[in-house]
């Protein structure tokens, strides 16, 4: 076990960072897609309704190893159908899609029964003085949407980086990635995946507890 | 306070709504002046509360004509926020900004709609707080007040947009009774300086004192209307008797 700390150690850490980064990114860019199908999803509109339904429907339906296998050998292939032979995806940016797709479907549903907790009466009191949907939602409707939805988005958050270790099927150099080429070259599989199970365990933990740590400060006060 | 020659403010024609297969507001007409307080009275279920959201708009009208000070409420092209400007509400269950403390909930308005500077609107907000007796709480959060402090910052938040009309819907409802009396205080001056009211409420007492005209809906329709004293201590039609009597 020692001896494996000794000569991977570096390695390890520096596959975690990799996790990190797959993870950080997928994360933000989820969010961003959680918000715009979470706002298509609450809107009156039915043409918007359905796109929000179809695409939370559709990436929630898909096992995220088959939409990575999708995206890092299927998207390539159907483009050199279509002429452009160059195109190519780097395990980081086919693993940030498939992730951020996936995620960003869930955040979808956290956004929208966040936005759906908030009374009504908060909505039509700031449409009644005449503010737009727009301004209603970001100034209103939202920041109180947000106290709600903290716990489910940490929750998201955690099995999102669990996830992570899934994109080592494309070969992103992450965590379990280095696990398994570390168990392959030394062939001590048990101290291994102990290792690597213990550094999940132990960001995941510490995130979390920091995670609680906010959340505890956001409920002060008011509401 | 109804001047001689007053402008029509609100102008109903045959106004219907319906929801799905449910007819709540049949068929209703009616014109109110500029500083006139109308008092809508009736049973619950009769149509007043749809009727007040018709005006403006937080309910589609399915059909018939609504204009407010000039703007036509039905007529898909009106900007609704523009008109909305100049129609203030008051709720049932108060609806403050629950993010925002008392100052922020009256200026977030005037602000965003650049109606007035931050500076004027904050100004705006603390002569307003003193206008409806809670000057001292314009830090406080929403959840630190109580229900009677929380309607009065309504009504504070409503009169920040200079509304030439405000609407009522049951304001003092969701009221303990001992702070019904602050907030209809507070109605009593507003329609004393001249405010556009349309107020629905089951508190007769208000009504009788208040109201320049008392108007009784039922079942969707307009059943009779007249000054306190014709529709409250000689009411005409029988189901008007009878709610009043229920209710007195």
């Amino acid at each position: 076990m020692i001896q494996i700390i000794q000569s991977y150690g570096t390695m390890i850490l520096a596959a975690l960072g990799q996790t990190l980064i797959l993870c950080l990114l997928s994360l933000l860019v989820a969010m961003v897609i959680g918000l715009i199908f979470a706002l298509l999803n609450v809107s009156h509109n039915r043409g918007c309704n359905f796109i929000g339904t179809v695409y939370v429907d559709a990436v929630r339906g898909v096992p995220l190893i088959v939409l990575a296998y999708f995206i890092y050998f299927g998207l390539p292939a159907g483009m050199k159908m279509l002429g452009a032979v160059d195109f190519r995806l780097t395990a980081l940016q086919a693993g940030t899609a498939a992730l951020s797709m996936n995620c960003g479907a869930y955040m979808a549903e956290i956004i929208r029964a966040g936005i759906q907790s908030v009374d009504r009466g908060q909505m039509e009191a700031a449409r009644s003085l005449g503010l737009t949907y727009g301004q209603s939602m970001r100034k209103v409707v939202l920041p109180q949407a947000i106290k709600t939805m903290i716990p489910s988005i940490i929750n998201q958050f955690i099995i999102t980086l669990k996830d992570t270790s899934i994109l080592s099927v494309i070969g992103f150099p992450e965590l379990t990635n280095m696990g398994k080429t570390i168990s392959g070259n030394t062939f001590k599989s048990l101290e291994t995946w102990a290792i690597i199970g213990i550094v999940y365990m132990v960001v995941i933990v510490s995130l979390s507890k920091a995670a609680k740590r906010v959340e505890r400060k956001l409920n002060v006060g008011r509401l | 306070m109804v001047k001689e020659n007053a402008k029509i403010m609100v102008h109903v024609e045959n106004l219907k709504k319906d929801f799905d297969k449910l007819e709540v507001l049949k068929d209703i007409s009616i014109d109110i002046k500029e500083g006139e307080v109308v008092v809508l009275l009736g049973p619950s279920g009769s149509g007043k509360s749809t009727f007040l959201r018709c005006i403006n708009r937080l309910e589609e009208a399915t059909s018939g004509k609504i204009i407010v000070d000039g703007m036509d409420i039905t007529d898909k092209h009106t900007d609704i926020n523009k008109a909305r400007e100049d129609i203030g509400m008051v709720f049932q269950h108060f609806n403050l900004f629950n993010n925002k403390n008392v100052i922020d909930n009256i200026m977030l308005a005037p602000v965003e709609l650049k109606k007035m500077t931050k500076e004027e609107a904050h100004d705006k907000a603390v002569k307003l707080l003193e206008r409806v007796g809670l000057a001292d709480k314009a830090e406080a959060y929403p959840s630190q007040l109580s229900g009677g402090q929380k309607q009065r910052v309504a009504i504070a938040r409503a009169l920040a947009m200079n509304p030439g009309l405000i609407l009522f819907d049951e304001p003092t409802s969701a009221l303990d009774p001992e702070m019904v009396g602050e907030v209809l205080d507070v109605m009593k001056e507003l329609a004393g300086a001249g405010m556009t009211m349309i107020v629905v409420t089951h508190e007769i007492g208000f009504a009788r004192e208040v109201a320049d005209r008392i108007v009784f809906v039922d079942g969707g329709y307009i059943v009779e209307q007249g000054t306190p004293d014709e529709v409250i201590n000689h009411p005409k039609e029988k189901r008007t008797i009878d709610f009043l009597n229920k209710v007195l």
